[in-house]
């Protein structure tokens, strides 16, 4: 796939080469768009309206990483879908203990008509990252999503959400702490060459 | 272990600090094991997040021509024939307004024609020397024309008219004519006024109108079948 001629084509009004660049990238966007809003649906509805505004304002992409450029995108579109969320608040997913409080294990998402093979497969590692990414703050989730899961490098990441080079690493090791406190909440579903050490403390 | 450390530790997984940093921090966890062990901890998350299963998209998201608002590449000729169809339309409507008011016009012009023709001719105003000043006063008051014995206001000429005519009939018929029609130029139009549009042009353009704007109709579709 020639990126550079497709872009060039899909700025001159071609919607055959723009969807090209779709079909390429669009487990990456949908995949982003799941780790930030934390649901197959939304996700897909705003990887849609990521393309839509990506084809849109396609003139205006200046060369440089492409995939940085739609990661702008598809966050845009995730943080547009959460304002409508915001404004439209609905019941909590996570449901509460008898306590009345939230429930802080990702088991009650198990489907119970999978077989205990795929219980146990689904009560792993990525409900309980899941769970995690969703209490991150938002500018925090954005960093580690599109650096530890994505793959993509400090700077693409810098210039894909617009800010400098040393928020950025500030945000992702600070994502990264978060995470990792989180996560030993579910150290028991986590395999064994990942269980953590003891509590980090920074002041 | 402060934030700057948490800031070093992360990007060093990274590969993000220069030599002398890294090896600056690389003597610091050999001494240090707590930072040593939060080094550990920041790999063992990185590296469960890169794990994470990459999800397949659950349907393509190609885009369609109608979600981004594009339209078919219409024909040059498309314009002329929006333009021509909005052009006759716009003359039609205008011309309807046109003759509403030049109808108007004249049915309040027998008034003041009345008045002129009562004393256009010296020969004529004589028999009505009484009755022509009055009926060009009283005229615009057209419930007064039956006192006069005559037909209403806008037909009170025709009598005058008649006189004058009949008086003038010892001219040749030519100049008769011509004297009637210089009495009393609007009279014609009092009673029967020709509109400033004929219906033929109204039809015309009517015609016009609706033949471009199915020509339009047709090369959009053309265009449209052809595109998709």
């Amino acid at each position: 796939m020639n990126e550079q001629a497709l872009i060039t084509d899909a700025q001159g009004g071609n919607l055959d080469a723009f969807n090209t660049l779709v079909l390429h990238y669009q487990d990456s966007v949908f995949n982003t768009a799941l780790r930030i809003l934390g649901d197959d649906d939304l996700a897909a509805d705003a990887s849609q309206e990521a393309f839509i505004s990506a084809f849109k304002s396609i003139a205006s992409f200046r060369g440089g990483s492409f995939k940085g450029w739609l990661m702008r995108t598809v966050t845009n579109a995730c943080y547009d879908e959460l304002r409508r969320q915001k404004r439209r608040p609905t019941t909590p997913l996570e449901p509460d203990t008898e306590d009345g409080e939230e429930m802080d294990s990702p088991k009650w998402l198990a489907d119970p008509n999978m077989t205990p093979a795929q219980q146990a497969e689904a009560d792993d590692v990525e409900h309980a990252i899941q769970h995690c990414l969703n209490n991150l703050p938002l500018e925090f989730k954005t960093v580690v999503v599109m650096a530890d899961i994505q793959g993509m490098d400090y700077t693409e990441v810098a210039a894909s959400i617009r800010v400098p080079l040393g928020t950025i690493k500030s945000r992702l090791a600070r994502a990264r702490l978060r995470l990792r406190e989180c996560l030993q909440g579910f150290e028991e579903l986590l395999p064994a060459s990942y269980r953590l050490e003891d509590g980090i403390k920074v002041s | 272990m402060n934030q700057r450390d948490l800031e070093l530790l992360s990007a060093y997984l990274d590969g993000q600090l220069n030599p002398s940093e890294s090896t600056r921090l690389e003597s610091r966890l050999n001494s240090d094991p707590q930072l040593a062990s939060v080094l550990t901890d920041l790999r063992a998350t990185r590296n469960l997040l890169r794990k994470l299963p990459a999800r397949r998209a659950p349907r393509n998201f190609t885009l369609t021509r109608k979600m981004v608002g594009q339209n078919p590449p219409l024909p040059r000729a498309y314009p002329i024939f929006r333009f021509a169809t909005a052009l006759a339309t716009l003359l039609f409507v205008f011309s309807f307004g046109l003759n509403s008011v030049s109808r108007l016009a004249a049915s309040q012009a027998p008034a003041y024609g009345m008045g002129g023709g009562g004393g256009g001719s010296e020969e004529g105003s004589q028999p009505f020397s009484a009755a022509a000043p009055a009926a060009a006063t009283e005229a615009p008051a057209a419930t007064e024309a039956p006192a006069f014995e005559m037909v209403p206001a806008p037909t009170m000429i025709p009598p005058a008219a008649s006189e004058d005519t009949a008086r003038t009939a010892n001219t040749p018929a030519a100049k008769a004519g011509d004297t009637a029609n210089a009495l009393n130029p609007n009279q014609p139009e009092a009673q029967n006024p020709a509109p400033l549009v004929p219906s033929t042009w109204q039809l015309g353009l009517a015609g016009v109108a609706v033949a471009c704007f199915l020509l339009m109709l047709i090369i959009r579709q053309l265009a449209i079948s052809r595109w998709r």
